[in-house]
């Protein structure tokens, strides 16, 4: 039985090994770790990052590790991409601080690391982001003043815990302390997910409390359709420029709103800086933010950029920003199709 | 019955290890000393919460509140430590896992209310008692305690995250498993009503089996602050990973069959698949299938080979 | 042999009761050192709830329970066995997934004792390191009853040990058992077997509808006393039924067992079963009916044998091939023949749209006038019709036998159908089977209830020991004669 048992093994082995393997093209290797799957943001930067590796002529192949995970889990991934002898890593880094020991180890190894999205703590490694504290404070402070700067406002956050729902609580607190006579009558967490932003806003229409208008963290396009669904009236909403949402801002009647640009791209563009890095052009400062602009559909310059940005072939969970002029040299047409070098 | 043959799971499980470690040879040359310390490394949260799902199964119960007990214990101590030493705060962190892992148990024995249910109750009272304790990632871990996990002992090769996982499990297990409630919980998880009419306190031994997964849960935790310096209240991918390698691990869910030996394994098996995943460069919407299949093919190929044995004996 | 002044175990006035059921009202034990007693009742005396009561297992709500004169009570089987009293159940009490030696070291039983006590009961070559898994039946009972033994308990309690045991263990068990009395120990027995009972013990206590209602010592003929005390007044209670009874059908049986042996416990049964017959089974728990029902309804494969239906050999391997057969069971445990969560008319539909092989789209409006049809005729309390689990379980039963009124049945095993059913819900019950009969079909007909075989059947077979004994019409099938052929006390291979 137990000699059976090994040649059992070793079969389940082989068909392991039967797997791609081996990767020995000329160019940079350049590893990617990620640590939320299925979320249309995420998805969009994972596409970035390959159509801009696709088209940057020095980079033969890209590993991603892309799924969903914690701390730890990256860390592990992190570990087996420098095993995989990488020449760079890009990274949306689950936290600040928890992934320094493996970013130390790589940089330790001569490999470039960039953080996108959010950024790390460990000394030399680059970091690309958007500036997610300014990303709320722009939205809320928009939405106070449209509200005559006072009134109830329901606050729709992330994930607890997140670093990045962490910075733009910190940056939503700002505009809130500029605003005294502002209150927040419900805060919840949409845990980023869809249905789930869009059950809870059922739940507080249906309790009959009046408020004046919706701050979302990026589950916006599901709030407007629970107002358009329970026939209550819309207030102003402010979310991100998912791609869904701003074309509810354009044909949604009445509903007054603004989209914070938080680009998915960002992705790409960390996917150029390694490369740049890695042919001797570092940028001057390790920290590289990406500014976050606000079009509203209040005014006719904001509803024209708005129209500018739509594009109907994109996922509604996807933002519309999927480039960034400057950075990223990819075409619509490679973002959409993601694919990365063979 | 041979040594070699009761313990056959565990050492077909050790060969699959093996080879496999030769398959990521193959891929990538480059794999050694380096590689097996990060695979330690990556395996200790998982190995904690498998021992931990490992012993409640045992028992003939389930825990789905395991990575949620992980998350409070490691928000606990990573709080803790801004402002006593190391080894208090892991001592009250220890405690604080096992009270939970009681608390589970007590409740499941004294209401009656089927495991399943009580412990996914209990999965989102702690997983809110972790955000209670920290709101977001924060606190930090004593430079010893990062170090204790990183790099060889003895020799180069031996990780010393691998010794500190064989060494925890073994304190906590050899002498439990060695005593009278061991047994009354391998008992327990084989036949209640025979454990009863045998005398088992069977409420009192099942309370005990939470505890101690309460117990390897802060261990779990303690090693997720190790590995990442910082106490993460939002709990990571441990309730599922721990019941697969568990059943890959062969413990029969249902009770009565099995040990820890082999679901920690398992473990490692299940952590060194990732790594050849991502080596090999496979499509990361692909590795999850993979995986997935790896787990059901071996446990079914298992199950075919001990109905066979059966078949064939006398 | 005269008991000392304080008695090893004395049980007195113990009452229990589950909801409105009175178990036990004034059950009473007394064993003295040196003596075997044995604790006797018909089914439903309240003997297991007695058992129970002794061991720990359950805590009675009035009376007490003194081992060796501790007045505290028994609060657990762990307790009961510091005490000094140590059960060996019926059912095995093994840990199946641990080897003999872990299951010795979880009751702290002394490996030397138990080696002894091995090899004193015929099992000296076991291996403690077996799994008990592995082990066949009747190894378990003595691994079982060598761990109590080697525990040198003062009270040995053995539930139905020997009703698996092969001869010559019986007599092993027996002498090891008598040489506990001797050693100035005691041992309460249980067991529907006189035979055992008039070679081993001195006493005998007797149980009837919960509570103890003789205490006789045992000599030879004092079965025909036994029998009364455990019928008492209920002799005249079988009303006769009998007048319905037909005569002994003539021609081909639908049904024909020859020399059916089925494991664990049916040696030999033969039987005729023929086309509008009720053919009654008697036997006490666990005497091989499980084994025989099993076996017709294709759950079990028998070890020899044969089974024909209308004069051709049949070899069930799964229950469709009993189906296909035209052989229905309906089982004791309503829950396994029900669904319980769907509605009257559905359940009632079910066997029709379930026929084996028709996988096809239902034929609605058929089915809807047979199924209406069909409640009228089982007076079932529509207003909870929507769940069948919200029935009480008499009119559950009603539907499990009423709806093969429906759909016309060829042969019917109806086994224990009238288990923890009310009086009133019973009279119904049996009419039901007679019509079923009436209309041509053949039914056979366990029932743990002696006086229910003059009510339902044309005659019965009684079942002893794994062997068909008897046969018994039921014009003369008065409850006496009944319990003592149940107890193997009439008949061709009948004991004592």
């Amino acid at each position: 039985m137990n000699r059976r048992l090994m040649m059992g093994a070793a079969a389940a082995a082989l068909t392991v090994a039967m797997t791609p393997a081996a990767m020995a093209q000329e160019g940079y290797v350049i590893g990617v770790s990620n640590t939320v799957q299925g979320n249309g943001w995420r998805e969009e930067m994972i596409c970035a990052m390959r159509a801009q590796a696709l088209v940057e002529e020095d980079v033969a192949s890209l590993i991603v590790a892309h799924r969903n995970t914690d701390s730890a889990g990256q860390l592990e991934d992190l570990n087996n991409l420098i095993e995989a002898g990488v020449d760079a890593i890009v990274l949306n880094p689950s936290n600040p601080d928890a992934l320094n020991s493996a970013l130390e180890a790589a940089m330790e190894a001569g490999i470039v690391v960039v953080a996108v999205d959010a950024g790390v703590t460990a000394e030399g490694a680059y970091i690309l982001s958007n500036n997610q504290e300014e990303y709320a404070y722009l939205g809320a402070k928009w939405l106070f003043e449209q509200i005559g700067g006072s009134g109830d406002v329901v606050y729709m956050r992330g994930i607890a815990g997140v670093s990045a729902d962490t910075d733009r609580d910190n940056g939503f607190k700002r505009a809130l302390a500029e605003y005294p006579d502002v209150t927040v009558v419900h805060e919840v967490f949409t845990g980023w997910q869809q249905d789930q932003g869009k059950q809870q806003m059922f739940d507080f229409l249906a309790t009959g409390i009046p408020f004046d208008g919706v701050w979302t963290s990026g589950i916006d396009n599901v709030i407007v359709d629970a107002f358009v669904e329970s026939g209550a009236p819309l207030v102003p909403i402010v979310g991100a420029d998912n791609a869904g949402f701003v074309e509810d801002l354009l044909t949604v009647e009445g509903l007054q709103g603004a989209a914070v640009t938080n680009p998915g791209s960002v992705g790409g563009a960390g996917i150029a800086l390694a490369v740049d890095i890695l042919n001797g052009n570092p940028p001057d400062s390790t920290t590289v933010l990406v500014d976050p602009v606000l079009w509203e559909n209040a005014t006719d310059a904001g509803r024209a950029m708005i129209e500018a940005a739509q594009n109907p072939n994109l996922d509604p969970e996807w933002p519309v920003s999927v480039t960034i002029p400057g950075w990223t040299d990819y075409s619509m047409e490679q973002i959409i199709a993601c694919d990365g070098p063979a | 019955m041979s040594l070699v043959q009761r313990n056959a799971w565990t050492l077909g499980l050790l060969v699959l290890f093996v080879v496999l470690l030769g398959v990521t040879r193959a891929i990538q040359p480059g794999f050694g000393v380096s590689g097996l310390e990060s695979l330690a490394r990556a395996a200790l949260p998982f190995a904690f919460a498998t021992a931990a799902m490992a012993v409640v199964v045992i028992v003939g119960g389930i825990d789905l509140s395991v990575a949620s007990m992980m998350a409070v214990c490691s928000v606990t101590a990573a709080v803790l430590m801004q402002s006593m030493g190391g080894v208090p705060a892991i001592l009250i962190t220890l405690a604080v896992g096992t009270a939970m892992g009681l608390v589970n148990g007590a409740l499941i024995v004294l209401t009656r209310v089927p495991d399943i249910v009580v412990t996914l109750a209990m999965l989102f009272v702690w997983q809110g008692t972790a955000l209670l304790i920290l709101a977001s990632p924060g606190g930090t871990a004593t430079d010893w305690m990062r170090s204790a996990i990183t790099g060889s002992v003895i020799v180069d090769g031996l990780p010393k995250a691998l010794v500190l996982v064989a060494l925890v499990v073994a304190v906590v297990w050899v002498p439990v498993k060695r005593s009278k409630l061991g047994l009354a919980i391998y008992a327990t998880g084989s036949d209640e009503t025979a454990a009863y009419r045998s005398g088992v306190a069977v409420g009192r031994t099942r309370t005990l089996a939470y505890g101690i997964a309460g117990l390897f849960s802060a261990c779990g935790g303690l090693g997720l602050l190790a590995l990442t310096g910082v106490g993460e209240p939002v709990p990571g991918p441990y309730l599922l990973a721990a019941v697969a390698s568990v059943v890959l691990g062969g413990v029969i869910l249902g009770g009565g069959i099995g040990g820890l030996l082999g679901p920690i394994i398992a473990v490692f098996i299940l952590r060194i698949i990732r790594t050849i995943l991502t080596l090999a460069a496979v499509d990361p919407n692909v590795t999850t299938i993979v995986e997935g299949t790896i787990m059901v093919g071996v446990v079914m190929f298992g199950a075919v080979l001990v109905l066979r044995s059966r078949g064939a004996g006398p | 042999m005269t008991p000392s002044d304080d008695p090893l175990l004395d049980a007195q006035g113990v009452a229990k009761s589950f909801g409105a059921v009175r178990a036990l009202t004034d059950a009473r034990l007394t064993l003295a050192r040196g003596e075997v007693v044995a604790l006797m009742g018909a089914n439903g005396a309240g003997k297991s709830t007695f058992v129970k009561i002794l061991t720990g297992a359950l805590q009675p709500d009035r009376g007490h329970v003194r081992i060796r004169g501790q007045s505290a009570q028994v609060g657990s089987p762990a307790q009961a066995r510091r005490s000094g009293l140590v059960p060996v159940y019926q059912e095995p009490s093994l840990i199946p997934d641990l080897c003999v030696a872990d299951n010795l070291r979880l009751v702290d039983t002394p490996v030397d004792g138990f080696r002894h006590w091995l090899t004193e009961l015929a099992h000296g070559d076991l291996r403690l390191d077996a799994m008990i898994r592995d082990l066949p039946l009747a190894s378990l009972r003595i691994v079982d009853l060598a761990r109590a033994l080697a525990m040198r308990p003062d009270v040995l309690l053995l539930d139905e040990l020997t009703a698996a045991l092969p001869t010559d263990l019986v007599d092993r068990v027996l002498t090891v058992a008598r040489q506990q009395a001797a050693d100035g120990r005691g041992v309460i027995y249980i067991s529907h077997r006189f035979a055992e009972i008039s070679r081993l013990c001195d006493r005998a206590t007797v149980l009837r509808d919960g509570a103890t209602v003789g205490e006789v010592d045992i000599a030879p003929g004092i079965e025909d006393q036994v029998v009364e005390m455990m019928l008492g007044a209920r002799i005249d209670l079988g009303k006769r039924a009998a007048a319905i009874a037909r005569p002994r059908p003539e021609g081909r049986p639908r049904l024909r067992v020859e020399n059916l042996a089925v494991a664990p416990k049916l040696v030999d049964a033969s039987l005729a079963l023929h086309p509008g017959e009720v053919l009654g089974v008697v036997a006490l728990e666990g005497q091989g009916q499980d084994e025989l029902f099993d076996a017709l309804a294709g759950f079990r494969t028998p070890l020899s044998g044969r089974i024909e239906v209308d004069g051709v050999a049949a070899g069930f391997r799964h229950p469709a091939d009993a189906i296909a057969a035209g052989l229905t069971l309906v089982p004791g445990n309503r829950a396994e023949a029900l669904f319980r969560e769907r509605s009257v008319r559905e359940n009632i539909a079910m066997p029709f749209s379930a026929r084996p092989g028709a996988w096809g789209p239902l034929r609605m409006r058929h089915e809807k006038a047979r199924v209406a049809e069909a409640i009228e005729r089982l007076q079932i309390d529509t207003r909870a019709q929507g769940e069948v689990q919200r029935l009480s379980g008499g009119n559950q039963q009603k539907v499990t036998i009423g709806r093969w009124l429906a759909h016309g049945v060829r042969t019917m095993l109806l086994f224990d159908p009238t288990r923890g059913i009310d009086v009133r819900t019973k009279r119904q019950i049996y009419p039901l089977v007679r019509e079923l009969a009436d209309q041509g079909a053949a039914v056979l007909f366990y029932t743990s209830e002696l006086e229910e075989i003059p009510l339902a059947c044309d005659r019965a077979i009684v079942i002893f020991n794994g062997r068909v004994v008897d046969m018994v019409e039921a014009t003369e099938a008065d409850e006496e004669r009944l319990m003592r052929a149940a107890y193997g006390l009439t008949g061709s291979e009948g004991a004592a």
